[in-house]
């Protein structure tokens, strides 16, 4: 696998987090093993290597959270004939244990808070630029407006990330836990996906406006309409050009 | 002449409403001593951790590395200062991105089957969280004590000069040193099961 | 090995289960009622249901020679309900607890009962006849959080128990007029009430989820939530043990364990199955599982196939091998108790689990 490592063309479309780590393991190592490098075709090593990040990343999280999802009914020690979530009340310091923080880099990271009879789990979601932030932003208060139909989902996500679940143990106890476990996995393979997706999207349609107006004829409809008083920020190109000092002024 | 201009401002305010009258009471659940939950931890000093972090370094340099991961497994710093565990974590890390991926499984291996074996792959697993946890936020946490600085997995200018001038380590970017943390951990998941991250989240002597 | 016997009940938690001496009658824990069932050739059929508490029934236990059924709940009571000709009459207990109850015993001897509970006491029952109710008093130094889990002593008078603050303790449960004195033994002589015998924590500390004194009573065996069992060997009153031996395991960890001999232990819990632990005073071991490969229901049909392509992406994208709705083991979610159902002079031959996942199943061992 870290012969893969060694390939990697600069490339405009490989995905960043997947030469960084494939770089970091390389110059760890001790210079003895340039013995067994494949040439594989960029293609194949650029998806074997975001996976070779990825990969890991999940596994760590779905172990972590196995291990985390073994909850009891436990009822409250603070609170008369109440049963609550633990991790949330935090009224028994003993009835929680060590958070565990799983981490694939500075942007994309799991927090799983255990408890004995919960445990919330809260995703940072990976956010390269500000078109993704406000993207993940939307979508995550899509779902948390919809957290009631939506089981584990917390209305609110905890401080510095984006989006939490509280699983208590009556989840675990009607649903199939590795299901559970399952489901959060693919919440964050999805997420991502769903992301990136969206900003293509956005992209694609910010150029089919831009060349629909930066065409001169559609340009001089839309002054009609009164487009008139932003075009400086939107359009600078324009500035000095002269259809538009011709019209305004 | 009603009672109320009797009251001061303070408890005319509504802050009497925000008081945990739990935390007042001695012996609330609330005020649980979570010292109780660990054997008593003898404090490591600065001074000694350097000492253990030098020596781990010369085996490391003499090409022992299996025996340089067990020396500092074995003096996890427990009860010391946040430098302490600090520089602790980063001789950890440091030996485990000089292990080659081939070697990982076995070395766990030979490891997890010597008397005292399991013990320390526990305590692998405390350094490969709190690695991933130190390592990847500059954000903000969600802790409310005080905000713990971000360190980086990079050896930092504080100490260890000969070995924090290697070329291409100082820019190397976080992300790669995860995907090393991340490796390692699920080889130590392979070899010591989900019972070893169950003892991590159980265990109050924390790294 | 015989295949265990599977009586799947209904798909809601059984929080707790109990046979009767007969074993003709099953009583478990359901929510906030205890289903009684009874024996109908190879399956059991519900005959009553015991109605009296009105939050989740943590845990039930039947007296084996009288008949007694005592059930305690998270609505803070226990219930002592007498067989009678027109069905089962309860009697309320008086806790003076304030929290929830956790877990109840028999003793051994039948006059008394042990309670668990959130308040951070242990409940002693006994009945006084004068009065006629059941009566308590509270072992409660030095216990820090909720009991989770107690057990008898063989003699009746020494109860074990483990907590929510990491600690297994053994106490004397000794009650004036109700328990004749005691022999003397490793935990001690003279045994006065809430005398403390032993205290016990691992390293990685995890809360108590079961405790057991062996058949002769001499060692005492709890599993904690750090996925080990520990078992301690007394060597005599205010002496530091003889010896205390922990296995941590590679597993999830244990719910309920049982002693099998004074060799054995058996313990589930968050695998869904059954392990065996092997040993003695000079080291213990995890010997495999219970569960033998044939009596396994989900791999009836064989593995389903499925397309390269699907199973690499599985592998890549989601970092696991293989889409599986059914576990392998007959349990299909955490086994909650164990006890035993049938013994024989050396140790137990047959053992009862209920879990999660609203199953009761019989094992051999």
């Amino acid at each position: 696998m870290q012969a893969l490592a060694c390939d990697h063309s600069p490339r405009p479309h490989i995905n960043p987090h997947s030469i960084t780590s494939t770089k970091a393991v390389s110059p760890a190592r001790t210079p003895s093993t340039p013995t067994t490098t494949i040439q594989v075709d960029t293609r194949v090593s650029n998806t074997l290597a975001m996976s070779q990040s990825l990969r890991p990343y999940l596994q760590a999280v779905r172990s972590s959270l196995t291990a985390a999802l073994c909850l009891s009914n436990f009822a409250s020690q603070t609170a008369e004939r109440h049963n609550v979530p633990e991790v949330e009340s935090r009224t028994s310091p003993e009835a929680l244990l060590t958070p565990l923080t799983i981490a694939r880099n500075e942007n994309e990271r799991v927090l799983i808070e255990p408890s004995i009879n919960s445990v919330r789990i809260s995703i940072k979601i990976k956010q390269a630029d500000e078109i993704e932030s406000i993207l993940v932003h939307k979508f995550t208060r899509f779902l948390n407006q919809r957290a009631e139909s939506f089981f584990i989902l917390r209305r609110k996500p905890i401080k510095g990330y984006d989006i939490s679940f509280l699983l208590t143990h009556v989840h675990t106890e009607e649903m199939l836990k590795h299901k559970l476990v399952d489901f959060i996995i693919e919440f964050m393979e999805e997420v991502d996906k769903e992301i990136s997706e969206m900003k293509l999207f956005l992209n694609a349609r910010a150029r089919f406006v831009a060349e629909s107006f930066l065409t001169p004829k559609r340009w001089f409809s839309a002054l009609r309409w009164g487009f008139g008083r932003e075009r400086n920020e939107l359009f600078p190109r324009f500035i000095n050009g002269s259809i538009i000092d011709h019209h305004i002024t | 002449m009603s009672i109320i201009q009797q009251h001061s401002e303070a408890s005319l305010g509504d802050g009497w409403r925000r008081i945990d009258i739990d935390r007042l009471i001695e012996d609330s659940s609330v005020n649980f001593d979570t010292s109780t939950l660990h054997p008593p931890l003898p404090e490591t000093s600065d001074a000694e951790v350097l000492q253990i972090n030098s020596q781990v370094r010369q085996l490391l340099r003499g090409g022992d590395s299996e025996g340089a991961l067990r020396g500092c497994l074995e003096m996890p710093v427990y009860n010391g200062s946040d430098s302490a565990k600090d520089s602790h974590l980063h001789t950890v890390i440091e030996v485990l991105q000089s292990i080659k991926a081939s070697d990982m499984t076995p070395m766990l291996q030979r490891i997890y089957n010597t008397p005292g074996g399991p013990e320390c792959l526990d305590v692998l697993m405390k350094y490969l969280y709190k690695g991933m946890a130190s390592t990847s936020s500059s954000s903000p946490e969600g802790s409310n004590s005080a905000p713990r600085t971000p360190t980086r997995v990079t050896p930092q200018q504080t100490g260890f000069s000969q070995v924090g001038s290697r070329p291409g380590q100082a820019n190397e970017s976080t992300g790669g040193a995860m995907s090393v943390l991340l490796s390692w951990h699920e080889k130590v998941t392979d070899v010591a099961g989900l019972g070893c991250i169950g003892r991590v989240m159980t265990d109050w002597r924390r790294v | 090995m015989a295949a265990p016997e599977v009586h799947h009940l209904f798909h809601h938690p059984i929080a707790d289960h109990s046979f009767s001496a007969d074993r003709k009658t099953l009583a478990v824990a359901r929510d906030t009622t205890v289903e009684l069932y009874s024996r109908v050739g190879n399956a059991f059929k519900l005959k009553d249901e015991l109605k009296g508490h009105d939050k989740t029934v943590t845990s039930v236990d039947i007296a084996p020679n009288s008949g007694r059924i005592v059930t305690c709940s998270q609505d803070r009571n226990a219930l002592v309900w007498e067989p009678s000709p027109q069905g089962y009459k309860p009697t309320l207990v008086l806790l003076r607890i304030n929290r929830a109850a956790t877990f109840v015993r028999w003793s051994p001897s039948e006059t008394k009962f042990a309670v668990g509970s959130g308040d951070r006491v242990i409940a002693v029952c006994y009945f006084e006849e004068e009065n006629d109710w059941w009566v308590s008093k509270h072992l409660k130094k030095p216990i820090r959080s909720t009991i989770t889990t107690v057990s008898w002593h063989p003699n009746s008078v020494l109860l074990a128990a483990g907590s929510t603050d990491a600690h297994a303790r053994v106490f004397s449960a000794f009650i004036k007029g109700v328990d004749a004195r005691p022999d003397p033994s490793v935990w001690g002589e003279r045994l006065p009430f809430n005398t403390v015998c032993g205290e016990y924590m691992n390293n990685s500390a995890g809360w108590v989820h079961s405790v057991a004194f062996s058949p002769s009573g001499d060692a005492v065996a709890f599993a904690a939530h750090d996925s080990s069992i520990t078992v301690v060997y007394p060597s005599g009153p205010d002496q530091p043990p003889k010896a205390i031996i922990s296995v941590n395991t590679q597993l999830l960890p244990f719910m309920s364990l049982i002693w099998n001999g004074e060799a054995e232990i058996i313990a589930a819990g968050y695998d869904c199955e059954a392990f065996r632990f092997k040993g003695d005073s000079n080291g213990w071991q995890l010997s495999g599982t219970l569960e033998a490969a044939k009596s396994r229901p989900g791999l009836g049909g064989g593995d389903r196939e499925e397309s390269a392509l699907n199973m690499f992406k599985q592998m890549d994208l989601k970092g696991k091998v293989k889409d599986d709705t059914q576990l392998k083991t007959i349990h299909q979610n955490t086994i909650s108790t164990i006890r035993p159902y049938e013994e024989s002079g050396s140790g137990v031959t047959k053992f009862s689990s209920s879990g999660v996942d609203g199953r009761v199943v019989i094992w051999h061992t």
